[in-house]
């Protein structure tokens, strides 16, 4: 399933339905890069807070390229490409992440957008910022630039 | 140009008319007081002069490519594919009747603002525009399994959704439609896919603009 990769972006995993066979006398409900509303005192991001079915009308796209249009092809390497940029930006900063990567491509050129904390000293993001784009354009033989901003904390959009 | 994804590295050129692009700040010869273009400045090649009175009138103008190093895949270098000499031809050029640019995307607001741009470089270069519409949006829909193993009637529903924006020009030539192409197409917002396609006139050849049984009256027909 394509998609469902692509909304594979919650950092709390969904409780997959192999636990819930027992119970399959509720509804079955959409787990899927949802935050299921607790007791008030979990902060989340305005990605995390709002589901799929908003993507399009109150959010935005993660990952921006031609390939899903219609007549148009190389979904599958555009996907497994972002999944593994993903991850990638995911161990290379790891823990600086405030928000989701923001992939787009444009001709031959793959932006990655990024929102970080400032856990790291400059030097050392700078270091990083230039590693992994050589790494990445070595990889993927095509250019690949980093776009990073930086905060102090995440932000919080409500608390569920 | 027709129906193809291009793949060359991204450079946002701004349009350059013969003495308008941004210097970089090398030193040239300027031999007398006639406009410069620009180009060469950025070169280290021999600085020619060419005159501005009209884009099919610029002198040859010999340039290398500028010797950055270019180990790191960030710095943007301008490829020989993105700026071909001008230069001077006498045969003429191509006539297109239509120049029609189909813009497809996800997001509706994208194609509205980019709908904006095109259309207002059109009018700032003096491109007669046709007709600017919205043919009809295309719904892709799959209908998959939400569980992994069994649960066959519990299925999840994802759909794809193409909206189109169509820009026709008319009467455009072929010097014009590649400035104006690439341009428009250098500024394609990540996420837009593009098909442009293009109705040449040509000129009708001469061997058929007479009709043949004119010329042959002596000929008596074969099948007698």
């Amino acid at each position: 399933m394509i998609n469902s990769k692509n909304f594979r972006h919650v950092t709390n995993v969904c409780v997959s339905l192999l636990l819930l066979r027992c119970m399959t006398t509720e509804a079955k409900r959409n787990r899927a890069a949802r935050i299921r509303v607790g007791k008030g005192d979990k902060p989340v991001t305005y990605e995390q807070a709002h589901h799929p079915h908003h993507i399009g009308h109150r959010k935005g796209w993660l990952s921006q390229h031609t390939s899903n249009l219609k007549g148009e092809d190389g979904a599958a390497e555009r996907t497994v490409e972002d999944v593994f940029i993903r991850r990638f930006m995911f161990g290379t900063f790891h823990g600086c992440l405030a928000n989701e990567i923001v992939i787009k491509r444009r001709g031959n050129l793959l932006n990655v957008c990024a929102v970080m904390l400032q856990k790291l000293p400059p030097q050392k993001f700078y270091f990083l910022i230039g590693y992994t784009e050589s790494l990445l354009s070595h990889f993927y033989k095509c250019p690949v630039k980093l776009e990073i901003q930086t905060l102090q904390d995440k932000i919080v959009y409500k608390y569920l | 140009f027709i129906g193809a994804r291009y793949h060359f590295s991204f450079h946002l050129i701004r349009l350059q008319s013969c003495s308008k692009a941004a210097s970089r700040g090398q030193t040239f010869k300027k031999q007398n007081r006639r406009k410069v273009n620009n180009k060469d400045r950025n070169r280290e090649g021999p600085a020619s002069l060419s005159v501005c009175s009209g884009h099919r009138k610029c002198n040859i103008t010999r340039f290398h490519l500028p010797l950055t190093p270019s180990t790191s895949f960030h710095t943007t270098v301008l490829t020989s594919a993105a700026q071909s000499a001008i230069t001077v031809t006498e045969e003429p050029d191509t006539l297109f009747q239509k120049l029609v640019v189909l813009v497809k995307g996800h997001d509706r607001a994208v194609l509205d603002s980019y709908e904006f741009f095109a259309t207002m470089t059109a009018k700032e270069l003096g491109i007669s525009l046709g007709k600017v519409f919205e043919p009809p949006k295309d719904i892709e829909r799959l209908t998959l399994l939400k569980s992994i193993h069994i649960f066959k009637k519990h299925r999840v529903q994802y759909e794809m959704r193409t909206h189109y924006r169509c820009i026709e020009l008319h009467h455009i030539t072929g010097c014009t439609a590649q400035v104006y192409l690439e341009y428009i197409q250098r500024n394609l917002p990540e996420g837009v896919a593009m098909e442009v396609t293009k109705t040449a006139m040509e000129k009708v050849p001469d061997h058929i603009l007479e009709p043949m049984w004119k010329e042959i009256p002596t000929d008596d027909k074969p099948s007698q």
